[in-house]
C-alpha cells in the first residue's frame, strides 16, 4: 500500500511538471496559432542558465531563480515572438513548424557549444533531497511539494486570467479573429508577446523543476524532447483545453511510474517504454480524437513554387549526373564515399519533396524510416559472407515495401486530422524507434524466436550488388546513387505535372475544396505518405551501405529534424532544394566541423576560435532556418528564379560556362585546389546572375522592367521626370485601370500626376 | 419534390444561432435565390448543405435520401457542387489546371471515366475562359476568379449547383454574361441556389427566392412577391435597396 502511495505521488508530482510545460505550449498556440516544437528547448536553455548560474558561478538559489524564470523566460519569449513569430502570419503552417524547429535545433546547438555536452552536470533538488516530509508512512520531499503547489497556483492563475481578466478573454479571441480583435481596438500583438512571454517562463520553470526529478542529470537532448510529453499531456484537450491538459499531463505522469513500480524489472523493455510512454499515449488519443472539421477560407500563404517541365527535369537530371562524374574525377576516393553519404541523404529529402513540397504534409522524422528499411534489409536482405556479404536486390524491394506500410500505419491515426497532428505522430514515431528499437540490442526470446532488433547497436550493412552492378567500388556506388537520384527526382516532377500531382496540389492549397469536388482527402494523404515513406527507406538503406555500418546515433530526432530544416530552407518545392537539403544534413556539417577541427589542430594557438567558428556555422544554419519565415519559397526558388532572368542574356551564360570550365580543367591538372574550386564555383554561381543584370539589363530584366528601374518611383511619376504618354500607360496598369478610361490629354488640375504631356520637370 | 431539401436545418456557435430551423428546396431547372443582409447566415446553411458544418438538428435531403452525415466528398460524388464566397482556389495551379483538377478528383474518385482534357476544354469554352487558361491564379482579377470556380464545379456534372456570391466583384460586362451563363445551365435542367447581394441579378434569375434574416427565413416566394413583402422591406431597410 505504502509502495503504492509512493508511486502515486511520485506520479503526481511528475504530472504536475509535465501540466506545466504543457499549458505554457498551449498557451502559445492558442494565442499565436504557432505550435512550438521549441518549446522545450527553451526549457532546456532556461535550466542550464540556472545551472550556470547556481552550481558555475554559485549564485543564491534565489537569485538565480529570479533571473531566469522572472526575466530570461518572459524576455525570450518577448523576444522570439518580435523577432520571429510575428512575421509567420499568411504562412503555411509547414513554415511555422519548421521555423520552430529551427529555432529548436539553433537553441541545441548553441547550448551544446556553450556547455560541452560530455562534461556531467547535476542539479540538486529545492532545499535538498533530504528536506522531507513523512505522511501515512510516504516520504514526500519538499521539491516535490514545491511541483505540486506551482502547478495547482498555475492552473488556478490560468483559470482567473481566461475567465476574470480582460486581456485573457482577448487571448482566447487572438488567433481566430485577429482583424476583428485590431477594429475593437485592441493590440493581438501584445497580446500575443504576453501569451510567449508567459509560455516560455511556463517552460523554463518546468525544466528547472524536472530536472532534479529525473535523477538530476542535466542533459540537453532529453530536456528538448519534454516538448513530446507536453504536447502528449496537450492531445488530452485536443491542444485547445488548459483543464484538460493538466488531466491529461495526471495520467501521464502517473502512468509513468506505475510502469516503472509494477513491469518486471528484469524485462529490458520497462525502461524503453517507461521513455516511449508519451508516443505511445499520443498515438491512442490520435485514434480517438474525432475528426476534425474541415476549415473554410485557408490563409492566402506567400510559398509558391514554379514546376518544371518533364523533359526540362529530365535534360537536368543528365546534366546533374554528368557534373557529378566529372566533380568525381576531382576527388579520392574517401571524398568520393562522403559524397556518396551526401546524395543518399538527398534521396531521403526527396521523400520530403513529394509529402510537404506536392502534399503539403509534414514528417519530422524521415531518417526513422530510413532506420526502419536499414533494419529490414540488414536481417532479411544481406547475401554472401566475409568480403562475398552483400544488399541483394531483393533485400532493398523488401525493405522498401515495409517501410512503405510502416508508414501508412504511423500516418493513418493522424490523416483524419490537421497536419499538425501527422508532424506531432511522425516526431513521436521517431523519438518511439530511437528508444524502443534501435536501443533493442540485446537478444531475447518472444513467442519462440530468438532475436534482436538492433544487434549490438551497430549493424554492417554491405553495399547492394545486382548482377554486373556492384556498389562496393566507391564510384560505381557514387555514379548509381546519383542516376537513382536523378530518376526518382524526374519521377516526381512527373508525377507533379500528373493528375495525380494536380490533385495533391488542390489538397494542399484547399482542402475544403478538393473535398467539396469529391476528393476522398485521407485516402490520397494515406497513399502519398506511403510513397514518401518508401522513399526515405531506399535512401536509408543506401545511407547504410554506403556508411558500412549503422549505429542508433545515425537516425536521432535531431538529425532528422535539420534534414527538414535544411530542405525547407533550400527550397521544398523543388528536388533541387532536397539535393541541397540532403548534401547538407549529410555531410555539410561533418565537413564544415571536420575543417575547423583541422585547422584547429594545424594551429593550436588559434584552437579554439577556430572550433568556435566550426560551432557558430552549426548555430548560423539554424539562423537561416528561422529565416525561412522570411523567404519561405526557399534559397533554391531565389536562385532558379535570377537564372530564368539569364535565359535571354546568352552571352552572359556562355561566358559562365566558359568560366567555370577553365576553373574544372585548373582544378583536374591539380593548378589549384578543390577547395579553391569549391569556392570559385560558388562564387561564379551566385555574381552570374548579379553580372547578367548588370551587363545586359536589357535582356535579363525584360526592357521595361529596365527601364522602369532606370526611372523615377511612381509616386514621382511627372514630378522628377516628364509626363508622356508611355508614362500613362504606365501608371494605367500600375493602378489597374482599363487601357484608354483616362482621357487622351490630361486635364490640367494643378496636381502634378495629371502635369501635361512634355511638361518638363513640373517640380510642384 | 425539390432535388435538394433542408428540413427544419439549425447550427449553433457557442449561444449563437447562425441558422434557425430553416426548411427550403432547391428546384431542378431553376434557380432559386437565397438573400438576406450580411451575417444573416446564408454562407452557413451552404456549409451545413455541403458538409463542412455539422447542424446542430434538422436533415439535407439530396434527391429525397438523408445526407445529413455524409462526407463532403461523398455528397460530391451524389452530383453535390459550390463555390465559396471567400474564394477557395488552387493557388499553385494554373487557371486551366484549376478545372483541369475537378475532372482528375472526378475519374480518381468514382467510376466516372470521362475525358478530362476535352471536357476541360469544353468547359472553359462555356465559362469563357479560354483566353486566360494560362495565367496563374494569383494573376487572375477577381471578377473572373469567381467564374473559375464556377467552371471548376461545372468540370464535375453536377446536379445541384450553389454558388456564394459569384458575381462580387465582376464588372458589369462580366455579370452580364455570367448572367446568361446561370439561365443557360438552368435551362439544361441544372438546380442551382444562388446566394447573391447583387438583387436586380437575383430578381431576374430566380424563379423563387427565399429571405434569411438572424438565420431564419422570413419570406420565401417569387420575386415580385419578395419585393412587396412587409418583412422583407424591414429587414432591409437602411442597408439596401429592395425594388430593383
Ligand atoms: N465558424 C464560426 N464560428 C462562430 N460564428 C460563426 C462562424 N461562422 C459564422 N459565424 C456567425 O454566424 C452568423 C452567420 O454567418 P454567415 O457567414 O453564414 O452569414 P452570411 O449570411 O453568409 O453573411 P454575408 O452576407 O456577410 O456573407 C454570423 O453571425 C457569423 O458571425
Ligand atoms: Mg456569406
Amino acid at each position: 500500500m505504502t509502495t503504492f502511495l509512493t508511486f502515486t505521488i511520485l506520479g503526481l508530482v511528475l504530472g504536475s511538471v509535465y501540466a506545466i510545460a504543457a499549458s505554457g505550449l498551449v498557451l502559445t498556440y492558442n494565442t499565436s496559432g504557432i505550435f512550438n516544437f521549441a518549446h522545450g528547448a527553451q526549457a532546456m536553455l532556461g535550466t542550464f542558465l540556472y545551472w550556470q548560474l547556481t552550481y558555475g558561478w554559485g549564485l543564491p538559489m534565489w537569485l538565480s531563480l529570479i533571473i531566469v524564470v522572472g526575466l530570461v523566460g518572459p524576455a525570450m519569449g518577448a523576444a522570439l515572438h518580435t523577432l520571429i513569430m510575428k512575421g509567420l502570419r499568411d504562412t503555411a503552417d509547414v513554415t511555422k513548424i519548421v521555423v520552430t524547429v529551427a529555432i529548436l535545433l539553433g537553441m541545441v546547438y548553441l547550448s551544446q557549444w556553450i556547455w560541452h555536452p560530455e562534461d556531467a552536470r547535476i542539479m540538486e533538488m529545492f532545499f535538498g533531497a533530504s528536506a522531507k516530509i513523512e505522511l501515512l508512512g510516504v516520504v514526500i520531499r519538499a521539491h516535490e511539494i514545491i511541483c505540486l503547489v506551482v502547478a495547482a497556483a498555475i492552473a488556478v492563475g490560468l483559470r482567473l486570467l481566461f475567465t476574470r481578466s480582460r486581456v485573457g478573454v482577448v487571448m482566447r479571441a487572438t488567433v481566430d479573429d485577429p482583424d476583428l480583435l485590431r477594429l475593437a481596438g485592441h493590440n493581438p500583438d501584445r497580446v500575443a508577446m504576453l501569451s510567449w512571454a508567459m509560455g516560455s517562463t511556463l517552460a523554463v520553470l518546468a525544466g528547472v523543476l524536472i530536472t532534479p526529478i529525473g535523477g538530476g542529470a542535466l542533459e540537453a537532448n532529453q530536456l528538448t524532447l519534454l516538448v513530446i510529453d507536453a504536447f502528449a499531456a496537450a492531445m488530452f484537450g485536443r491542444l485547445r483545453s488548459i483543464p484538460r491538459t493538466f488531466a491529461g499531463a495526471i495520467v501521464l505522469g502517473m502512468t509513468a511510474t506505475y510502469v516503472m513500480a509494477y513491469f518486471p524489472t528484469d524485462w529490458t523493455w520497462t525502461g524503453n517504454f517507461r521513455v516511449s510512454l508519451p508516443m505511445i499515449i499520443l498515438f491512442v488519443v490520435l485514434i480517438v480524437l474525432p475528426q476534425d472539421r474541415l476549415r473554410v477560407a485557408a490563409v492566402r500563404t506567400r510559398e509558391r513554387y514554379r514546376v518544371p517541365s518533364v523533359r526540362s527535369a529530365a535534360t537536368w537530371g543528365g546534366v546533374f549526373v554528368a557534373v557529378v562524374f566529372l566533380l568525381s574525377l576531382l576527388m579520392e576516393d574517401s571524398s568520393i564515399t562522403t559524397f556518396t553519404l551526401g546524395m543518399t541523404f538527398a534521396i531521403i529529402a526527396l521523400s520530403l519533396t513529394v509529402l510537404t513540397g506536392y502534399a503539403g504534409e509534414l514528417n519530422l522524422a524521415p531518417l526513422s524510416f530510413g532506420a526502419v528499411a536499414t533494419i529490414v534489409a540488414f536481417h532479411f536482405g544481406v547475401a554472401g559472407t566475409g568480403l562475398a556479404a552483400h544488399l541483394s536486390l531483393w533485400g532493398v524491394l523488401l525493405a522498401v515495401l515495409v517501410t512503405a506500410v510502416v508508414g501508412g500505419v504511423v500516418a493513418l491515426p493522424a490523416l483524419r486530422l490537421r497536419g499538425l497532428y501527422l508532424a506531432l505522430a511522425t516526431m513521436a514515431f521517431g523519438v518511439f524507434l530511437s528508444n524502443m528499437v534501435l536501443r533493442d540490442t540485446t537478444e531475447h526470446t518472444l513467442f519462440g524466436v530468438t532475436f534482436s532488433l538492433f544487434p549490438n547497436g551497430t549493424l554492417i550493412v554491405p553495399p547492394l550488388k545486382v548482377g554486373p552492378l556492384d556498389l562496393r567500388d566507391p564510384l560505381t556506388f557514387l555514379l548509381t546513387a546519383a542516376v537513382l537520384f536523378a530518376l526518382i527526382a524526374v519521377g516526381l516532377v512527373a508525377l507533379r505535372n500528373s493528375g495525380y500531382g494536380r490533385r495533391l496540389a488542390a489538397m494542399k492549397d484547399s482542402p475544403a475544396a478538393a473535398a467539396m469536388l469529391g476528393q476522398n482527402l485521407v485516402r490520397l494523404k494515406f497513399g502519398v505518405f506511403m510513397l514518401s515513406a518508401a522513399i526515405a527507406g531506399l535512401g536509408g538503406v543506401l545511407m547504410a551501405g554506403a556508411s558500412g555500418s549503422v549505429a542508433g546515433d545515425n537516425f536521432t530526432i535531431m538529425a532528422s529534424l535539420g534534414l527538414v530544416m535544411l530542405t525547407v530552407v533550400g527550397g521544398i518545392g523543388y528536388v533541387s532544394g532536397a539535393l541541397f537539403g540532403g548534401l547538407m544534413a549529410g555531410v555539410g556539417f561533418v565537413i564544415i566541423i571536420g575543417t575547423f577541427n583541422d585547422l584547429a589542430m594545424a594551429d593550436p594557438a588559434m584552437g579554439t576560435v577556430y572550433t568556435s567558428i566550426g560551432q557558430l556555422a552549426m548555430v548560423a544554419t539554424a539562423l537561416i532556418g528561422m529565416g525561412v519565415g522570411k523567404n519561405p519559397s526557399g534559397t533554391v526558388h531565389d536562385l532558379v528564379g535570377s537564372y530564368r532572368a539569364l535565359r535571354n542574356a546568352k552571352p552572359v551564360l556562355v561566358g559562365g560556362a566558359a568560366a567555370e570550365a577553365v576553373l574544372y580543367v585548373l582544378a583536374l591538372t591539380g593548378v589549384i585546389g578543390n577547395w579553391w574550386f569549391a569556392i570559385l564555383t560558388a562564387c561564379l554561381g551566385m555574381m552570374l546572375p548579379v553580372l547578367g543584370r548588370m551587363l545586359m539589363p536589357a535582356a535579363v530584366l525584360g526592357a521595361e522592367e529596365a527601364a522602369r528601374r532606370r526611372s523615377t518611383p511612381l509616386e514621382l511619376a511627372g514630378v522628377e521626370e516628364p509626363y508622356t504618354e508611355e508614362l500613362r500607360r504606365r501608371l494605367d496598369r500600375e493602378l489597374g485601370l482599363p487601357a484608354g478610361a483616362a482621357p487622351a490629354t490630361p486635364r490640367r488640375t494643378g496636381f502634378p500626376l495629371a502635369a501635361e504631356e512634355g511638361d518638363v520637370h513640373a517640380v510642384a | 419534390m425539390p432535388l435538394l431539401e433542408t428540413r427544419g436545418v439549425t447550427v449553433r456557435f457557442g449561444g449563437n444561432t447562425a441558422v434557425d430551423d430553416v426548411s427550403i428546396g432547391v428546384e431542378e431547372g431553376a434557380v432559386t435565390g437565397l438573400i438576406g443582409p450580411n451575417g444573416a447566415g446564408k454562407t452557413t446553411l451552404f456549409n451545413t448543405i455541403t458538409g463542412l458544418q455539422r447542424p446542430a438538428s434538422g436533415t439535407v435531403l439530396l434527391d429525397g435520401a438523408d445526407i445529413t452525415r455524409l462526407a463532403p466528398a461523398r455528397r460530391a460524388h451524389l452530383g453535390m457542387a459550390r463555390t465559396f464566397q471567400r474564394l477557395e482556389l488552387f493557388l499553385s495551379l494554373s487557371v486551366r489546371d484549376n478545372i483541369r483538377v475537378a475532372g482528375d478528383i472526378l475519374r480518381a474518385n468514382t467510376r466516372r471515366r470521362i475525358d478530362v482534357d476535352e471536357e476541360t476544354d469544353r468547359v472553359m469554352e462555356r465559362t469563357g475562359l479560354t483566353d486566360i487558361a494560362h495565367l496563374e491564379m494569383s494573376d487572375v482579377p477577381t471578377g473572373r476568379a469567381r467564374v473559375v470556380e464556377v467552371a471548376r464545379a461545372l468540370m464535375t456534372s453536377p446536379r445541384v449547383l450553389l454558388l456564394d456570391e459569384p458575381a462580387s466583384g465582376q464588372t458589369e460586362q462580366e455579370t452580364e454574361a455570367f448572367a446568361r451563363l446561370l439561365s443557360g445551365l438552368a435551362d439544361e435542367g441544372l438546380a442551382v441556389c444562388l446566394v447573391e447581394h447583387d438583387l436586380p441579378l437575383v430578381m431576374r434569375l430566380c424563379s423563387t427566392v427565399h429571405v434569411l434574416d438572424y438565420g431564419a427565413v422570413i419570406a420565401s416566394g417569387t420575386p415580385k412577391e419578395i419585393q412587396e413583402s412587409p418583412e422583407v422591406i424591414a429587414a432591409y431597410i437602411g442597408t439596401e435597396e429592395v425594388t430593383a
